[in-house]
């Protein structure tokens, strides 16, 4: 029996006993209520108990969203009338002729992307309890904040309501780096909303143009509607726009601003600043989920609304993400600031979801839905590491330190594990998504695949080496530190959450379609079929 | 019925090394010898485990399960798995693996233990972990798993050449050797991924296993079946893939030019030496080709660079072996130079003779190896030769057991290297002179090597073990113990007679002694066997070779003549160097050299341009992207940025604070709108 | 006999000029306030006007509002004149400028 027969199995067994159909069908919303009143307590609560009753909150919906996994009973594409996994929909508003509702629900896709954010939110607050020494409980308030707003854009199925989860997202992430940050912290967090906001815009209105090109064929804004009509080919022509010109422009524009969010290169710059100057959690959080909303993005409205147009326009896609691997990947090679690298490196390695994606192939779309859990837990475990270094020795440069792995055996160890896996490693979750994503995009539709997927694999080669010079010269080598401070052994709460996501990247290497690649592939082969005819049921 | 039972447990002869690195990582520290008796139990049981697959298969047939399924289902286009396939081929190999393995974990006791080492745990957990990756790969019934496992060996291959981190070279060592391999594993990867995207499966065969990749291949050759070429001409393609993953298999198996981190990784202790950079590692390349041996002789253009390489490398890596002062520096390039000896056979379509100095090499290497461990154990971890000296009276079970070892090495009859590599070479000729000058021109590298396999050889044995002693360390050497000796000895033994498996020359006059490796090679399973493998080198559609004779003298005098050549130049190699440095004070004679010197004490100058691309150029390409980086791209955004702030900040100075100011504009605009109203409806007409 | 609308719209013109006037030339924040209560008074006048003229009454009590307004604002606005006393020893409105940015 498969994991997810096993799944839908113990769903039935345990929905006749002990929670009521009604409350388990509102679990989403049970889990973003979770998070928004214990943002509330934490934020009202004094100091000194504040990373405790945060950590302890973040556990329900984390053991929650297990659970959900675990139970995760849908089938298919939300988007392409799936059968919806803990799906709620209540009439809202109406705002001119379209029906906006509270339309939660999951899928493959977004199951996965859920527990990522439930499972490193944890993480970063435990990763937290170090490093930040000042209004704690207001920082822990906004990371639970941030919490609730990810699992609102993860979840939400109707336009609107993920929009204000979408731009929700920013305010916690704006204050963490702006309030907790380094020295440049300012910058970077206007920098960070700034930019992202105005690709928010640029969607916004590419989006817009969608719904008004689509005029009487919906009625509402909610997702699978919309995604349905389009992939119908129902789009008229607005204003002296006809149908396929609007489709491309609203693609353009829909794409550069989620691009920026991912980010693919050139609309990378905000990143390596952000990442410079958040504190480490927020990092983590930043490289861990925040950048896969712009891959969920990509996913859920391009690659799945527009499919014609993203298959016309696949060999600049595709030439963008191997240029965003390859590029990233000699940045990082460039940086002498640990995080700086790490930044650099996400760049690089979300360029394997942008051609996984444009490929349209089973491997190529499921393994770069992959890579985008795989990433968000590696680049959280570097960027966890990097933070429990600099704890200690107060420095991030690598020319500042060496031979660290005589005084932080664990965290050194973490740090060497976490490398391989971003390597990719086999039986490690990053080689599971990179190979998926290179069979996937090697005969893929498009011209030259198998010239841009080679191209794309040497970013193995570069990231090895970034990192191993950069491993050589921090862990490696007699004891030195540049720092007056005194290095000693992490303590345990430090390198829990390195650990903890040890185990999942091994386990998610070993075991990759048990665990996540069956529900992923589920939801994301109707995406594939782009025959009109095999679209038409689900409305 | 007893042969299933083996091959029901043959998963546990990799487990077993998995559980004892568990062991080692989790408890190691609170064990007595800190995880090395964990580690013996282990491989002692995979040997065994081995030993009872290899007679299984030997009564019974092969063997291929699918163990797990990675990837699979209904969704999936094609599956991925991990599986097993043991054949007379893998299964010889698990043998050699787990036996060498055993006696490096027996050995480290006293090398590492005996010599109060830190870290302890952290060796042997590794070293179980590259003993399970290791014997994973061997077993691997399909290309993904051999890649995957071939992966997991370069990690412990990094974690052990690192072991001492406390220091600055190991560490540096290692990054080389993982990088360099890691640039080979990059075609290979291209190559398991372009196989996938061709063939749509990845399995060698066995079995039960009729749509193997090699199969398919060969059929879609000869027209029986179609696959996506990629606009190429079949064999084209077939050759770029072949080629694609031999890549990996010169960056493990330190062909040229990716040999440069063999003599590098020499900075991990000897024990880690010998298991990986010599007898089991480095030759999981040259078994990967051939375990596809049936996908390669498909391809005369892919065979004959194999051969090319293979016989270049032999005689390049083995005049560089001449000079060197460091004992593990000889061997080090001597492996690579051997290395080349197996893949100038498999190119020059001798299979058997491949897998037979694979075999024999394993052993012989291993032993000096360990025999070297032991000198440095003695010498307090100088491993400089010209310290050295006079150790044969002070340790004469390694003195012997390492002159068995080098007489091997050298090529000496009746020691197991003359078998294997009088095989090797024989087999190159006789299908050079059938019509191939490129291998002849492999034929002629790979010969002129063995001259200076002998000088290299017995110039090191000479200047460790006799003459006087050169310092007072080598005086009074420190004393080894039985678990030092014990593996000394048992290799000593192997590299001595393990040339009895295939005494080709002997067969050929006395027909009743038997070519137990030819039989035991050809009898594997279909598609799977030495005589598939003959069949296709000779078939005109795939390499089309055909033996030719030396001067008219038929086979068998070919192969006596072969035999005598390699022979003689073996002994005048060992001659000389005997001459050069014998007595009881030699020189060195490395002046004589004049101009080749330096050339040759640096290496032909591979490392520095090696490392001049991965650092020079490499890391200026990658300070230009930053600077673009920063000042076009990042310069763009900040100039935007800075446009509206600039225009925000000449836009605001309308706003002057004083109140007056603001009434008067808006009368001013009032009355502007007014008029324009005016002038729009006419009122002033 | 009503005196026609035009009449008052001629006096709420000039009453406004007079206010914007003082609201262009004084400085004296005093002066200024009394200047805008002239302005706020003319529009007062046109509403109580135009109600009287239409017959409807809403004008006027929209006019009662708005004095209740005024009176509401210039209680604020001798509130910062206050404020801009103690600082600046002075009621003059061109000097208190550090506000504008």
């Amino acid at each position: 029996m498969g994991s997810l027969a096993f799944a839908r199995e113990l769903r039935r067994a345990t929905s006749c006993g002990l929670p009521p159909w009604g409350v388990v069908r509102m679990m989403l919303e049970l889990l973003i209520a979770l998070c928004l009143v214990g943002a509330f307590a934490v934020f009202v609560l004094p100091d000194e108990y504040a990373p405790k009753a945060a950590f302890g909150i973040s556990l329900v919906p984390l053991v929650l969203s297990l659970y959900m996994y675990l139970t995760f009973d849908g089938v298919g594409n939300a988007l392409l009338g799936g059968d919806i996994a803990f799906e709620s929909q209540y009439q809202w508003l109406t705002l001119g002729s379209y029906d906006v509702s509270w339309f939660m629900g999951l899928d493959g896709i977004s199951m996965p992307l859920v527990v990522l954010a439930t499972l490193l939110t944890t993480l970063a607050i435990l990763a937290s309890w170090t490093p930040i020494d000042m209004r704690q409980s207001q920082f822990y308030g906004l990371m639970l904040f941030m919490e609730a707003s990810l699992i609102g854009v993860f979840g939400a199925l109707d336009f609107l309501i993920w929009f204000v989860f979408w731009e929700a997202v920013l305010v916690p992430m704006y204050f963490l780096i702006g309030i907790w940050g380094g020295a440049r912290r300012k910058y970077a967090a206007i920098k960070f909303f700034v930019y992202t906001n105005i690709a928010s815009i640029v969607m916004f209105v590419g989006f817009f143009g969608l719904v008004f090109g689509l005029g009487d064929s919906i009625s509402s804004l909610a997702l699978p509607e919309i995604a349905q009509a389009l992939r119908a080919g129902e789009l008229g022509s607005l204003g002296a726009f006809g149908p396929e010109q609007l489709a491309l422009l609203a693609f353009l524009a829909m794409f550069v601003g989620f691009a920026v969010k991912v980010p693919v290169v050139p609309f990378h710059t905000w990143l390596p600043d952000a990442h410079v100057e958040a504190p480490t959690p927020a990092s983590v959080m930043l490289a861990g989920v925040l950048l896969k909303m712009g891959t969920y993005a990509l996913l859920r409205y391009n690659f799945t609304m527009l499919p014609t147009i993203a298959r016309d326009l696949a060999v600049p896609i595709a030439a963008l993400g191997v240029l965003s691997i390859l590029y990233g990947a000699m940045l990082a090679l460039a940086q002498s600031d640990l995080k700086r690298i790490v930044a650099y490196s996400s760049v690089s390695s979300m360029g394997y979801v942008t051609l996984g994606l444009v490929a349209y192939t089973m491997y190529g779309t499921g393994g770069a839905t992959f890579q985008m859990v795989s990433h968000g837990l590696i680049s959280g475990l570097l960027f966890a590491c990097v933070g429990v270094i600099y704890n200690t020795t107060h420095t991030r440069m690598v020319g500042d330190m060496s031979g660290l792995a005589e005084k932080m055996p664990v965290t050194a160890g973490s740090f060497i594990v976490g490398a391989f896996a971003y390597m990719g490693l086999p039986l490690m979750a990053g080689f599971a998504a990179e190979f998926f994503v290179f069979v996937g995009s090697f005969d893929a539709h498009f011209a030259y695949s198998t010239v841009l997927t080679a191209l794309a694999m040497f970013g193995i080669v570069i990231v090895a080496g970034y990192l191993l010079w950069s491993m050589q010269r921090t862990l490696f080598g007699p004891f030195r530190s540049e720092t007056d401070y005194d290095v000693t052994t992490a303590s345990l709460h430090d390198v829990a959450p390195l650990l903890v996501l040890l185990v999942c990247i091994i386990a998610l290497g070993t075991f990759p379609y048990d665990l996540a690649f069956e529900r992923v592939l589920d939801a994301t082969e109707p995406i594939l079929d782009t025959t009109v005819a095999a679209v038409g049921g689900g409305s | 019925m007893a042969e299933s039972l083996a091959f029901e447990f043959a998963p546990a002869i990799a487990v077993l090394p998995f559980v004892s690195f568990l062991v080692a990582l989790l408890a190691g520290r609170y064990l007595p010898k800190k995880g090395a008796i964990a580690g013996m139990v282990a491989t002692g049981g995979s040997l065994l485990l081995s030993a009872w697959t290899l007679f299984a298969v030997h009564t019974g047939h092969a063997y291929q399960q699918t163990l797990y399924t990675w990837v699979g289902g209904e969704l999936v286009d094609f599956e991925l798995t991990f599986g097993i396939l043991l054949d007379p081929l893998s299964t010889l190999m698990l043998v050699i693996v787990s036996t060498i393995a055993f006696l490096v974990h027996m050995f480290s006791l006293g090398y590492m233990n005996d010599d109060g080492q830190t870290g302890l745990p952290r060796y042997y957990a590794e070293l179980g972990l590259f003993t399970a990756s290791m014997l994973g790969f061997v077993f691997a019934d399909n290309l993904l798993m051999a890649f995957m496992f071939f992966e997991l060996v370069g990690l412990c291959s990094y974690l052990l050449i690192g072991f001492w981190f406390r220091e600055a070279g190991p560490p540096s060592a290692a990054k080389k050797a993982f990088l360099v391999t890691r640039f080979g594993d990059y075609f290979f990867l291209i190559g398991v991924v372009g196989v996938f995207a061709t063939f749509g499966t990845s399995m060698f065969g066995g079995p039960g296993v009729d749509d193997s990749f090699v199969h398919v291949a060969e059929q879609a050759l000869v027209g029986e079946a179609s696959v996506n070429t990629f606009g190429f001409e079949p064999q084209t393609w077939f050759t770029i893939l072949g080629l694609l993953v031999l890549g990996g298999v010169m960056g493990k198996s330190a062909q040229f030019p990716f040999h440069t981190w063999l003599p590098d990784a020499m900075e991990g202790p000897t024990p880690v030496s010998a298991l990986i950079h010599a007898a089991t590692m480095v030759a999981a390349g040259v078994y990967l080709v051939a375990r596809m041996y049936g996908f390669y002789a498909l391809s005369p253009t892919a065979l004959a660079i194999i051969a090319l390489v293979g016989g270049f490398t032999a005689l390049f890596a083995a005049t560089m072996a001449v000079v060197k002062r460091e004992i593990k520096q000889v061997l080090a390039y001597s492996t690579i130079s051997q290395y080349g000896y197996i893949m100038l056979a498999l190119g020059g379509g001798g299979y058997v003779a491949g897998v037979f100095h694979l075999t024999t090499h394993a052993f012989f290497k291993a032993l000096l190896f360990l025999g070297a461990g032991s000198v440095i154990i003695a010498m307090h971890h100088n491993e400089n030769m010209w310290d050295m000296g006079g150790l044969k009276e002070k340790m004469p079970v390694t003195y012997y057991a390492f002159l068995s070892g080098s007489l091997a090495l050298a090529g000496i009859v009746p020691f197991s290297g003359f078998w294997s590599k009088d095989e090797v070479l024989y087999e190159t000729l006789v299908h050079g002179l059938g019509g191939s000058p490129i291998l002849l021109a492999a034929y002629a590298m790979g010969l002129i090597a063995v001259f200076f396999t002998g000088f290299y050889t017995v110039r090191m044995v000479l200047l460790t073990f006799h003459g006087e002693p050169r310092s007072e360390t080598a005086a009074d050497p420190e004393p080894v113990r039985w678990n030092v000796k014990l593996p000394l000895a048992v290799l000593g033994v192997l590299a001595a007679v393990a040339g009895v498996i295939n005494l080709v020359p002997v067969h050929a006059v006395v027909s009743a002694v038997p070519e137990i490796l030819h039989d035991w090679l050809y009898h594997g399973p279909t598609g799977l066997n030495g005589e598939h493998y003959h069949e296709l080198i000779t078939n005109d559609a795939f390499a089309g070779y055909t033996s030719g004779e030396l001067l008219g003298l038929g086979e068998t005098g070919t192969l006596f003549a072969s035999a005598g050549i390699s022979l003689a130049l073996a002994v005048a190699g060992s001659l000389l160097a005997l001459v050069l440095y014998r007595g009881p004070d030699p020189a060195e004679h490395t002046d004589k050299l004049g101009a080749l010197k330096p050339v040759l004490f640096n290496n032909y100058y591979q490392d520095e341009y090696q490392v001049w691309l991965a650092e020079g150029a490499t890391v200026r390409v990658a300070r230009l992207a930053d600077r673009f980086d920063r000042g076009i791209i990042d310069g763009l955004v900040n100039f935007v940025s800075s446009l509206s702030l600039f225009s925000g900040d000449r836009l605001r100075r309308v706003q002057t604070g004083i109140v007056t100011n603001y009434a008067a504009l808006l009368t001013l605009g009032l009355t502007l709108l007014l008029v324009a109203f005016g002038v729009m409806q006419g009122w002033f007409v | 006999m009503a005196v026609p609308v035009q009449y008052y719209l001629v006096f709420s013109t000039l009453v406004f000029c007079i206010g914007l006037f003082g609201v262009l030339t004084r400085r004296n924040a005093l002066f200024f306030l009394m200047s805008v209560e002239l302005m706020l008074n003319a529009a007062n006048i046109n509403l109580v006007a135009f109600s009287f003229y239409h017959g409807n009454l809403t004008g006027q009590v929209f006019s009662l509002f708005t004095m209740a307004l005024a009176a509401a604002e210039v209680a604020i606005g001798i509130g910062i004149i206050l404020v801009l006393y103690r600082n600046f020893a002075d009621v003059d409105v061109t000097s208190a400028t550090t506000l504008r940015w």
